[in-house]
């Protein structure tokens, strides 16, 4: 699938997860998804980029410089007080929705 | 929640303060990024090109990934704007051509709208110089403008409102200064005016109860801050001093503050102030005597609403006590400042027709700024093309273009309001041929300010959206491909219909132009039923306090006086001169013509002397002018004019009849009747006239005319029939002038109806003509191929011309008839200000503005057109 048939706001819950469990950067954030999802979704990377900002803007994450792995400078990003909110609330909305959905199209 | 709201500000700030070190950073943060794909690539095995090639592609573009990230954090609007501010100004340096182009059009037009705007504000919404005006209202009781003395004093008596005061502007006092006298239009104030109103004063005080109530018959006076400069060259120890005014001292009490703004408004700034008193104000003890307009001070909390039912409640009452039954309360009750009566209304319609036609030609001024671009916009389709491609959304493109327009409306506003500072300068100075002193104080101000300001968005929206929109629209393939013609036809498309609908708003605003012009033509040349030309008026300031005998004395030497003067061959003195502004009443009564049943007439009434219509050059049609032989004492007796007659007396005899007034018991003899002649203005309907003798008159006399016939020009005998005058008695306002020149207040209106819808129609015209050229011009330039083409196989310049001109006159003749329709409707509410016998859908003024239109539409396509017919065909098809 690709980012436009992603359902709209879709891409900040599965940024939001991504960096839930441990402080992640973009690169990281992005094979994460994709792994996380089987490699069905496959994100165009650079779009991340505006979301992970917009995100920070609104406070749900924050974002700070440390080296990764190999040792080099990256922006690391993780997940705030408000973001885990966030995140819980999105997911248990995501649970209603699709659990409706799929009431629906076993019973249509 | 706090904190975060705290976090975002921060962050914001942040992106705004340290734009450079965001930048650094997301730089950094995309690079990172990169590398660290590029490096698992290369774990996959690829060589070091490809592996960088595959990241930046499955990365995407990294310019626009910036562009959104930076839109996200809200910096990229400002930064962009400033950019581009940058950056448009440099692209409209190097096209000084457009600038100039662009500048001069919105400066004619917003020109013309800020002065319109800040004229109507003078005049219109202005509130008076007073305490707390807001809660100051004027009032109208009874059946007029004016109430009668003992009724003010009954209403500010009765606590309907915190107090009523009164003013009138009506009459004329005479100003005798040691060797001779000027007339001035004082402002007559009720005792308390001053605190009422709270006029602000510079010097001295107000004068004030109980020393100026008028039964006392104060002489103390109050001047206005122009009068003691111009008049009294700002004297010091102005206080104190005496002005003799109708023959007595009035002692100078205080000076306005400057520039102070009366209540009566439209810029009216009487330069005395008096109190009513009985020497100039002789009818004050009157129950029904017009004296002053009131004005009133609400109650503190007391609304408008509950302000009027209170004054009415006590008006209805006192009425009642008089045995008033026609009493009709309150008629109106608006707050000072606003435009109340007969002149308010056809002051609000004319600025609201002046508003709508400077609005419209901004509209046309900005359409030929639009013009201009959309053709700038089609010869930078392929920037416009290549900066899309290259990752720039439209909408950064638009905001480009509009910044764009912003700077050439800004320019032009500026250049505008230099131009509308110029004008206020031009107007403050204006004179009017009118005895009350106006003065208008014109100033640009913060409210002009927020005005310019504002128009600098709406003409750059008008100017540059449409041609942005176009700029950014449709495909870049053909743009990139070069295939001009697709565009450039859109481009000609949309200018072609931007320029009908410019001939279209200027032909109506030049068919609304002509019928002023038309109308001032027409109310030059009406014939007014008298002679205006080769007579001279004097117009007389006389001491109202002296006797009717008095009056007539000197009227009589005088008359005597002026006819001995060489070249003059008739004088006559009158109480009344028609189309000044003192032309007589009008009278609605009821009366019994030969005894028969009484019956209603309407007509205009005047006091004339013996051979008055002998001097006026009125015809005398039966019977006899008024004599010395009616006197005061005398039979009564009348002249009435043709239309009188027929209207009233049906019979062809007029001399002979009677008439009697319902609520009089004198009976008035018919001695004479007159042709027919103009009252108050040129465009009234014929009137029926009563003219009694002036020495019967039993009102007072404050102002009185001779009219003087000559043999040579007028000009010639005005110094020597004034010295004539003077020299009988110095304390006479003695005022002369051609009766031309004197008559000119008739026909104020129509001039400045003429000048200034003649100024905006004729603007209008000029910037549609303008734009026709430029678009004329353009096309030429781009059908310089086909030109070339058809030169080359023969054709002639005429033909080339036709060509040319075939195109402009289509697009000029569809707009001019589309005008010519709409004016057909939009003009008809104008017949208020037309003279009588001119339509509003005037064939003449409809056909004049086409044949402007042919005639200037013609030359503006003409100069391209000649630069066609010198195109070369081998050098025009080898640029191909």
């Amino acid at each position: 699938m690709r980012p436009s048939d992603l359902i709209q706001g879709t891409l900040d819950v599965l940024i939001l997860k991504a960096v839930a469990t441990e402080p992640r950067h973009g690169w990281a954030i992005a094979k994460r998804i994709q792994a996380a999802s089987g490699d069905v979704l496959q994100i165009k990377q650079g779009s991340l980029y505006p979301a992970l900002h917009r995100l920070e803007q609104q406070g749900w994450i924050r974002a700070e410089w440390r080296t990764n792995e190999t040792g080099r400078e990256a922006k690391f990003y993780s997940l705030t007080r408000a973001g885990r909110a966030q995140l819980d609330e999105e997911l248990s909305q995501w649970e209603r929705l699709s659990a409706a959905i799929r009431l629906a199209l076993r019973n249509a | 929640m706090s904190f975060r709201w705290f976090d975002v500000a921060r962050l914001r700030v942040r992106s705004l303060l340290r734009r450079g070190r965001v930048e650094a950073e997301l730089d950094r943060e995309l690079r990172a990024h990169l590398e660290a794909q590029i490096e698992e690539n290369i774990r996959f095995g690829m060589p070091a090109e490809q592996a960088r090639f595959e990241a930046l592609r499955t990365f995407g573009g990294v310019d626009r990934v910036k562009e959104e990230v930076r839109d996200v954090r809200g910096v990229s609007l400002i930064e962009n704007v400033a950019r581009d501010l940058r950056y448009t100004l440099r692209g409209l340096r190097h096209d000084p051509m457009l600038l100039v182009a662009a500048a001069t059009s919105v400066a004619l037009g917003v020109g013309g709208n800020i002065a319109v705007y800040s004229l109507a504000r003078e005049i219109l919404f202005t509130t008076p110089d007073a305490r707390a005006a807001e809660t100051l209202v004027r009032m109208q009781v009874s059946h007029g403008s004016h109430a009668s003395y003992p009724r003010w004093l009954d209403l500010n008596a009765s606590g309907a409102l915190d107090a009523v005061a009164g003013y009138s502007i009506d009459k004329q006092v005479n100003w005798f200064q040691g060797d001779h006298a000027v007339s001035l239009t004082p402002m007559i104030v009720t005792a308390n005016f001053f605190e009422v109103v709270g006029v602000p004063i510079s010097l001295g005080r107000g004068f004030a109860e109980p020393e100026a109530r008028a039964e006392r018959d104060p002489r103390v006076v109050v001047v206005s801050h122009a009068f003691w400069q111009r008049e009294l060259a700002g004297d010091s120890t102005v206080l104190g001093r005496r002005l003799v005014l109708n023959g007595e001292p009035y002692t100078i009490v205080g000076v306005l503050a400057p520039k102070v703004r009366s209540v009566v408004g439209f810029g009216i700034a009487p330069g005395v102030y008096l109190p009513v008193n009985r020497a100039i104000v002789p009818e004050i003890r009157a129950p029904n005597a017009a004296v002053v307009v009131l004005v009133g001070r609400l109650k503190a909390g007391q609304t408008l609403v509950e302000g009027r039912a209170a004054v009415d409640a006590v008006d209805r009452r006192l009425g009642r006590l008089q045995g008033d039954t026609l009493y009709a309360g309150v008629q109106e009750f608006e707050p000072v400042g606003g435009l109340t009566g007969k002149m308010g209304r056809a002051a609000r319609t004319f600025f609201g027709l002046l508003g709508v036609v400077s609005v419209l030609v901004l509209l046309i001024a900005c359409a030929n700024v639009a013009g201009l671009l959309i053709a700038r916009g089609t010869t930078r389709r392929r920037e416009i093309a290549i900066r899309l491609a290259l990752g720039g959304t439209r909408a950064r493109l638009l905001q480009q273009l509009l910044v764009e327009g912003f700077w050439l409306a800004l320019l032009g506003t500026m250049c505008g309001a230099a131009l509308s500072v110029a004008f206020m300068r031009l107007v403050n100075g204006l004179t009017l041929p009118i005895p009350v002193p106006i003065e208008l104080h014109l100033a640009p101000d913060r409210a002009t300010f927020a005005a310019a300001l504002g128009l600098v968005f709406v003409s750059m929206m008008l100017c540059a959206l449409l041609p942005a929109l176009a700029a950014t629209h449709g495909g870049l393939t053909p743009a990139l491909k070069r295939e001009e013609r697709s565009y450039v036809g859109r481009g000609l498309r949309l200018r072609s219909l931007l320029l009908i609908g410019q001939v279209t708003v200027s032909t109506v605003l030049l068919v609304t132009a002509f019928l002023f012009v038309r109308n001032l033509a027409r109310s030059q040349s009406t014939n007014p039923g008298f002679e205006v030309e080769d007579a001279l008026v004097a117009e007389l300031g006389l001491d109202e306090a002296r006797s009717m005998q008095e009056h007539i004395a000197f009227l009589e030497r005088a008359v005597d006086r002026v006819r001995g003067l060489p070249g003059v061959k008739d004088v006559a003195y009158s109480r009344v001169l028609p189309l000044s502004t003192h032309s007589g009443s009008s009278n609605g009564r009821s009366v019994h013509i030969d005894g028969r049943p009484a019956e209603h007439m309407e007509y205009a009434l005047g006091q004339v002397g013996p051979g008055y219509f002998g001097a006026m050059g009125i015809r005398l049609l039966q019977g006899r002018e008024f004599g010395s032989s009616d006197v005061a004492a005398g039979p009564r007796v009348a002249i009435v004019n043709e239309q009188f007659a027929r209207r009233y007396l049906r019979g062809a005899n007029a001399v002979g009849r009677h008439l009697r007034f319902t609520d009089d018991t004198t009976d008035i003899e018919i001695v004479g009747m007159v042709a027919n002649s103009k009252h108050n203005s040129l465009g009234e309907e014929q009137r029926a006239a009563l003219y009694h003798p002036v020495r019967q008159y039993t009102g007072g006399l404050g102002v009185a005319f001779l009219v003087a016939r000559v043999r040579t020009n007028p000009a010639a005998l005005v110094t020597a029939t004034r010295r004539a005058i003077g020299e009988l008695d110095r304390s006479v306002a003695v005022d002369v002038k051609p009766m031309r020149s004197a008559l000119a207040f008739a026909l104020l209106p129509s001039q400045v109806g003429a000048v200034v819808l003649g100024t905006l129609g004729g603007l209008g015209l000029v910037l549609a003509m303008f734009g026709l050229y430029a678009i004329v011009a353009y096309s030429v330039s781009r059908r310089v191929g086909e030109i070339a083409i058809r030169s080359a196989l023969g054709a002639t310049h005429r033909q080339v011309v036709g060509l040319v001109l075939r195109d402009s006159s289509a697009l000029v003749g569809v707009g001019v008839l589309l005008g010519l329709g709409i004016a057909a409707f939009v003009t008809r509410p104008l017949t208020t200000f037309l003279v009588a016998g001119l339509s509003a859908t005037d064939p003449l003024s409809f056909a004049a503005t086409a044949g402007a239109f042919a005639l200037v539409s013609a030359l503006a396509s003409w100069l391209p057109a000649m630069r066609a017919t010198r195109v070369s065909p081998a050098l025009a098809m080898r640029l191909e």
